[in-house]
Formats: structure tokens, sequence, C-alpha cells
């Protein structure tokens, strides 16, 4: 296949998906047409075509796949099409909930709130609401806890491809180090 | 000392682990060697304005009083030396709740960053009359326990009880209502939950009822879908039905 043929192709794919789109899946869409060319180097390709161009868009990395996502500039006008709700920024109960999920999922509400020392309730419901966070299964031992992980719209929400890009959480050496200098 | 208490914003604390961290931040506190008495009388203070306020996390700063007064007492008390066993100091388990929620807590500031950075950026999604079928009635194949709550919330509270007013005790059993429900799926192909609503009168028997298709649900005995969140719940046979 062509690549100016791929490029076309992939960005029809990019409009219309739902979701990230990820390596499997645009294999999957092309069936039996192989394409010898890897996602990642068509992706680059219409990427530069964009910025040669003048799009008002490019395409984002997120998820562990690709988006096509607005030019932050836009901002402004964009705001505009949306009910002000959407874009409410998470409270400070909610991002150590979010937080604690995180680095420590799969969780329960017990470890959550073990952890914050206050009950988490709300900020998990607002967390579920904003599908930022779903439920997976159930733990294994006593109760039957619900367990809590991250979604891919937190992923798509933080601008992260995978949990793994998060910064790592600082180690409880690292604070008292940092601490201790502030004395200084 | 009280008036400066006073000036805290009540808000700001998300609860007793932030204000301890605040305390020992203000007055320069070591976490390692926290002073105990000090801390617990300021940190009571303040659980009185809070139970005053009525605040709805009072709870959790009253457990939290509790917990520090008990090290407090722990302290007192003369510790036995019995030979080479070394004794904990009663403050440790409290430290280490203090640090790992530190942790996280500063973890926040990078999540709140980043929540900034990407704020600007628009996905660009389908529309959603683009995800939407035909049929109304479409199935959302991705129900997920969470949703089946959300509409029952939602159902439940346009739901108004007749203003009736019998003093009779009301029996209604969950297995009565699975009996119901498999009557009514013998007769008909699909329940709309919202419809089985109006024949009710009381929210008891609603409750029961719906209890009875989680049950059901989870027995495989039923299939509930849904065309999209806070609508209608159908239900219909499922795998097992009749068994």
């Amino acid at each position: 296949m062509e690549i100016n043929e791929l490029k076309q192709i992939i960005e029809a794919l990019l409009m219309a998906t739902p979701e990230p789109l990820t390596e499997a899946r645009f294999n999957t869409c092309l069936g039996d047409e192989e394409s010898k060319i890897p996602l990642k180097e068509v992706i680059s390709e219409l990427t530069s075509d964009y910025e040669k161009s003048g799009r008002a868009f490019f395409i984002k990395e997120v998820a562990g796949g690709y988006q096509i996502v607005t030019n932050a500039e836009f901002e402004p006008y964009i705001k505009g099409l949306f009910s002000k709700s959407g874009k409410l920024r998470l409270s400070q109960a909610a991002l150590e909930t979010l937080a604690i999920v995180s680095y420590r999922q799969p969780v329960t509400r017990n470890d959550i709130e073990s952890i914050r020392g206050v009950s988490s309730d709300s900020s998990l419901r607002t967390l579920l609401d904003r599908k930022l966070l779903e439920i997976r299964g159930r733990e294994d031992g006593p109760g039957r806890a619900l367990l809590y992980r991250t979604s891919t719209e937190f992923l798509q929400y933080f601008g992260l491809n995978s949990v793994k890009d998060l910064p790592r959480l600082k180690e409880v050496e690292d604070i008292l180090a940092e601490d201790d200098s502030e004395l200084v | 000392m009280k008036n400066q208490l006073h000036r805290i914003d009540l808000e700001m604390f998300e609860g007793p682990l932030d204000l301890l961290l605040f305390l020992i931040k203000r007055d320069e506190l070591n976490i390692y060697d926290i002073p105990i008495a000090k801390i617990t009388g300021d940190f009571l203070e303040y659980v009185d304005l809070v139970k005053e306020l009525k605040l709805h996390s009072a709870g959790d700063f009253v457990l939290m009083a509790a917990t520090l007064m008990k090290i407090k007492a722990r302290m007192l008390l003369p510790i036995e030396a019995n030979g080479d066993d070394e004794v904990e100091d009663p403050r440790t388990e409290l430290m280490n709740m203090l640090l790992e929620y530190k942790r996280y807590k500063e973890a926040t500031s990078t999540f709140s960053e980043m929540e900034r950075f990407e704020r600007p950026y628009y996905y660009h999604i389908p529309t959603p009359w683009s995800l939407q079928q035909e049929d109304n009635t479409a199935i959302l194949e991705d129900v997920k326990l969470y949703d089946i709550m959300l509409t029952f919330q939602y159902l439940i509270k346009n739901y108004e009880e007749p203003a009736t007013h019998s003093v009779a005790v009301e029996e209604v059993t969950l297995s009565e209502q699975v009996g119901f429900l498999n009557g009514l799926l013998q007769a008909k192909t699909k329940l709309s939950f919202a419809g089985l609503l109006e024949k009710f009168d009381s929210r008891l028997v609603v409750v029961v009822t719906f209890l009875a298709i989680l049950e059901m649900l989870r027995n495989r005995q039923v299939k509930v879908i849904q065309s999209k969140l806070f609508d209608d719940l159908l239900i219909s046979r499922g795998s097992t039905f009749g068994n």
C-alpha cells in the first residue's frame, strides 16, 4: 500500500475513532490488506503535513494510541461549545483519591480511606461519574470489596500514554530529606 | 492561640491527617519526635470547631482525637524495661500514617499541574447521534453495575409514594419478588423497570424488587439492558431462566 493511501486511511480512522487508535486496532481495521509501514511512521508523516499546512489540530499520542486533538490556542473559542461543568477542575479531595488509586491500583475504598484518614465516598463518586475511575472486580478477601482502577479516560484527562508514565511517587526518605533541607 | 486557630480556613483541610501535617509545618515540629501533648491540645481545639459547625467529616476528626489522646496517655506511663526487648514508641504508627499520607498529598500537585496543562486540548469525539443506533432501545452492551445503581437512584428519585395513610405492616420478601418477576417474564420477553415502578405503591416494594433483579442478574436468570445512562432498564430472560 502506498504511503499516501495509508495516510488517508489513518486520517479517516482518526476522525471516526471513539477512543485512542492503537496499533492493534489499526491492523484489525486494515483486515487482509497489509501495511508494510508501521503506524507510528505514518502518524509522524501526517503530523508534519498538519504542521506545514497550518491545521488547527494535531495527533496526540495518548492511552497507548493516537487521537486528534485541537491546538491549545483555540481553547477560548472551543469553550463556548460546552457547558461550564464539563471541564470543572477536580477538588483536592478528588485529586488525593485519584493519586492513591493511580499508584496503588487495584485498591478498595478501605485502602484509600486508611491512607487519607477520611471518608472518601463522595470523591469516589465524583471520579466514577467523570469516568476517571472504574470498578474492576472484587477483592478475594472477606467482604469481597469492590476494586477501583483508573480508566482510559483518566489517561486522556491527564494526557498520559500509560500509567507507567506517571511521575514516580516520592519515597518517604526523599520527603524527609526535603523537609530537612527546608529547615536548614 | 485560640484566635490563631480560628483564622484557619476550615475548608482547607481534607481530613485529620491533613490538619496534623499543617500543625507540624506551622510550628516547625519534628515529624520523628512529635510533641504529642502540644499537638493534641491544638488538634482538640480544632475538633471542637468542627463539631460546632457539624462538618461532614466530624467523625473522622473525633476518631483521630481519640487516637491522639490514647498515645498521649501511653506516653505518660512509665516504660518498663524488660530485658533486651525494644519498646516501641507509641507514636510510630501515627508517624507512618502521616508520612504515607504526605507522599500522596504531594503527588496531587503533579496531578493538578497535568490537569491544568491538558485543559486547553479538546479531543475529536464522535457526536452523540453518531453513537445512537436507530432502535431507541438498542442494547448498550457495557452496562456496569454502577450504571444500574445510578439509574435506580435516578428512577426512584422521581418515584412518588401515593399519599395513603394505612398503617398495616407490609410484608414483601426477596423470593416473592423473584417469583413475581419470573411469572411476568414467562408471559413477556421484556419488562420495563420504569413500567414496574408504576405498579407498586410503596418504596419498600420497589427496593425489594430492585434487589430481586440484582439477585436474578447474578444467577443469570435475567439480562438487563439499557440504551443510555439514566434510561429505563429493560429486563429480559437470561441464560439460566426457568431452571
